[in-house]
């Protein structure tokens, strides 16, 4: 009988997966993931790929904000970077995607680590503000640098191709996706092992008592806005893929205050919040969609209010789940884990 | 650290499931004849909802008309749609939904999602119209089952050159006129720059091209820029509260008098006329659906219709009548197909619609033909002016092509 989790050596508090019934979630959620597409239909397979994208640049966000505490509102701007980098190095010298998509992460880390400089001397909203900056700017670039970018048109990217076979239909595209998601989740997981994630999460409780114990700050910020960028990147480079087709109005300010929404709801500072976050703000508005075609088709007299009905609960939804659980999904997740686990002792 | 194990299972499992369910409701409809499946996404909440909504209305309109009249040799249609508040991702969602659903044809509306989506829709054969009548979308390789209705952006501006120029010489002037063109900064509004050039500078007209800035309440230094320019003209691509804000400025800093305006047809209807107030006077107007203030045969049955159900056209405005006959000439191609008693598929309907000559909105539009070639409906369109609070024609079609 349990009642709650307790380690005795130093080893045993360093590992991912404690118990038996993690290492069976996990085994059965692989098991899963590879087994979903040879069921869904393909539109299960555009929501999963759609999530699965969310989810990589939701990772990449809360890096910076939930495990770093730095605050940033350029994710649109850093996902354009990417986007963009990828987009016109297959589009206009023909580079093959997988390659395009490795120089994108890198050019938007790289871009990311410049704008995270003012992070040396701000903190909290004037950081926020800092990071709108980011955002205003890089879009404005994209918009207005058409030698490059080609200005406010759309840029289209050719389909990528891997051994003559196109990937971005949703089926294939799948696989891509979720494999960098994988691949995402377990640096990230392991990233906050190391030295480097320590000293994030140091910096984030208190910055000072951080420098004070040997953490570079200037040097720990660049990198965990590098860091965070890589990933925000790919997600970028994998949207210009996917749709081969690459447009500013993708990345505008509403998209970075969307992933703020995801890993505030989904959980600060957690991998599994970051994709339930993607998850929610991706299917919640769907499952709407198709509730109210269930009820416009049992009473016709609201199909004009629907689509106002549909906003008002996804707005409604939203702070309920705030103010019940403001630690997130990944929370109620665990609450719910623990029932189970430590039932009937748990407290 | 609690990893990455989450009820994926559950929330699509749930989404899933609610869509299978509702498919499986939606097919058993009680008809006796298979009933006809068209996709389509609205904007009803997003930021073209204002335009949106009526074109909308417009295409449900159609539909319900024609199956209270026996539909399209007796098979109803059924119109499969859902909001998607101008968001490229949801309209993915709803496009992949709805072709797996087995829609044969499909109603679009915004650039942005018709261009994110042309190479699903080559991939996938389904026939797609939309209000967006970028050129882009006219290009038969990258876009083969996009058709458009309304006369391209480009060939709009390149009327409105056309007319400036006649109306210049007619002024009794000499040489060629200097057009300004102030359009959105977007790809909708940049799309007919490029073509609009060429044929400025083919003909001896100077021309520039001015982009608005986005969030900004005044465009101000946009005049001042056209004015410097020695703009006699000012050609106006964007949506109509931008538009309006345009020409009230134009009015107060008196530029109204020496500079004439021409509207592209996102800034010319009756919502423009309502936000600009006394400004929209004397505004020209390049509008390929003839606005129901100068009544036309087409505009009869969208008015019947709309007066049973205790409204009428002029309340809902010339966007009704755009969605109603773009809805008109899918039917129109869905009625070819069943005549030729060929299988209904998306190959099938786009020979169908490559068939399709003159056909006859009753006014509304200029006659539409497509080819094997062409997906551009037409390219000539009648020029209307604001005249004490109303659009009033001013020209016969003028032809972007002479």
């Amino acid at each position: 009988m349990e009642s709650g989790i307790f380690h005795t050596t130093y080893r045993a508090d360093m590992v991912l997966r404690r118990t038996h019934a993690q290492k069976a979630r996990i085994v059965l959620l692989v098991a899963f993931v590879l087994a979903f597409p040879f069921f869904a239909s393909r539109y299960g397979l555009t929501l999963a790929n759609q999530v699965g994208i969310a989810t990589i640049g939701a990772i990449g966000l809360n890096i910076l904000v939930g495990y770093t505490g730095q605050i940033s509102l350029g994710q649109g701007g850093f996902m354009a970077v990417g986007a963009y980098t990828a987009g016109i190095l297959t589009a206009r010298l023909g580079m093959p995607w997988y390659a395009s998509t490795l120089v994108a992460c890198l050019v938007t880390a790289l871009v990311g680590a410049i704008f995270g400089i003012p992070s040396l001397r701000l903190k909290g909203l004037y950081l926020a503000i800092a990071t709108l900056a980011a955002q205003e700017i890089i879009i404005w670039v994209v918009t207005h640098w058409e030698v490059v970018t080609g200005g406010v048109d759309a840029l289209v990217v050719p389909n990528p191709m891997l051994f003559g076979v196109q990937m971005n239909t949703d089926f294939r595209f799948y696989w891509v996706v979720w494999g960098l998601a994988g691949l995402t989740a377990l640096f990230t997981v392991n990233l906050f092992r190391t030295r480097y994630g320590r000293a994030f999460i140091a910096i984030r409780d208190q910055d000072i008592a951080a420098q004070v114990m040997g953490v570079d700050l200037f040097r720990y910020k660049l990198l965990a806005f590098a860091i965070s960028s890589f990933f925000v990147g790919l997600a970028g480079a994998l949207i210009a893929h996917y749709r081969n087709i690459v447009t500013w109005e993708r990345f505008t300010i509403d998209v970075s205050v969307l992933y703020l929404a995801m890993i505030i709801i989904g959980g600060l500072g957690s991998v599994s919040g970051s994709f339930f976050g993607a998850a929610f703000m991706t299917l919640l508005p769907a499952a709407l969609t198709n509730m109210s075609r269930a009820l416009k088709n049992s009473i016709p007299v609201i199909d004009a209010v629907i689509p106002f009905i549909q906003q008002a609960t996804f707005g409604l939804v939203i702070i309920l789940f705030l103010i019940f659980e403001p630690e997130g999904l990944r929370k109620m997740w665990q609450d719910l884990k623990d029932y189970f686990r430590l039932w009937p002792f748990s407290y | 650290m609690s990893g990455i194990r989450k009820p994926i299972q559950t929330l699509l499992a749930v989404a899933l499931v609610a869509s299978l369910l509702l498919a499986a409701c939606g097919g058993g409809g009680g008809e006796s004849a298979e009933p006809i499946k068209i996709g389509a996404i609205h904007d009803l909440t997003g930021p073209t909802s204002d335009v949106g909504t009526p074109y909308a209305e417009g295409l449900k309109g159609y539909v319900a008309w024609r199956n209270e009249n026996g539909g399209i040799n007796g098979r109803p249609i059924e119109l499969i749609s859902a909001d998607y508040g101008y968001k490229v991702d949801v309209a993915e969602q709803l496009y992949t939904q709805y072709v797996q659903e087995g829609v044969v044809a499909f109603q679009g509306w915004g650039t942005g999602d018709t261009e994110a989506l042309r190479s699903r829709i080559a991939a996938d054969k389904i026939p797609f119209m939309s209000a967006s009548y970028s050129a882009n979308l006219l290009d038969m390789e990258a876009a083969p089952y996009n058709f458009m209705i309304g006369t391209s952006y480009s060939d709009q501006a390149i009327i409105a050159l056309r007319w400036a120029m006649d109306d210049w010489k007619s002024a009794g002037n000499d040489g060629a006129p200097k057009v300004a063109f102030i359009h959105h900064d977007s790809p909708f509004g940049k799309s007919p720059v490029p073509d609009a050039q060429a044929f400025a500078e083919a003909n001896g007209i100077a021309f520039t091209a001015i982009p608005m800035p986005k969030g900004v309440t005044d465009y101000v230094a946009e005049l001042a820029q056209a004015q410097q320019f020695g703009a006699n003209y000012i050609i106006v691509h964007t949506v109509s509260s931008p538009a309006a804000v345009l020409v009230k400025d134009a009015q107060s800093q008196g530029l109204k008098d020496s500079i004439k305006f021409i509207n592209l047809n996102w800034c010319a209807d009756e919502i423009f006329i309502e936000l600009a107030g006394d400004a929209a006077e004397g505004v020209v107007g390049a509008i390929p659906f003839t606005p129901p203030s100068s009544p036309v045969p087409g505009h009869e049955e969208p008015d019947n219709w709309l007066k049973a159900q205790g409204s009428s056209l002029t309340e809902k405005g010339l966007h009704y009548s755009q969605g109603w006959w773009t809805m008109a000439v899918m039917a129109e191609g869905v009625r070819r197909v069943l005549d030729a008693g060929e299988e209904l598929n998306g190959e099938n309907l786009r020979a169908a619609l490559e068939g399709i000559k003159d056909f006859d909105t009753g006014g509304v539009t200029a006659p539409i033909s497509f080819s094997s070639t062409s997906h551009k409906g037409n390219s000539a369109l009648r020029l209307f002016q604001v005249q004490n609070g109303q659009w009033v024609q001013i020209s016969d079609y003028i032809s972007a092509s002479p």
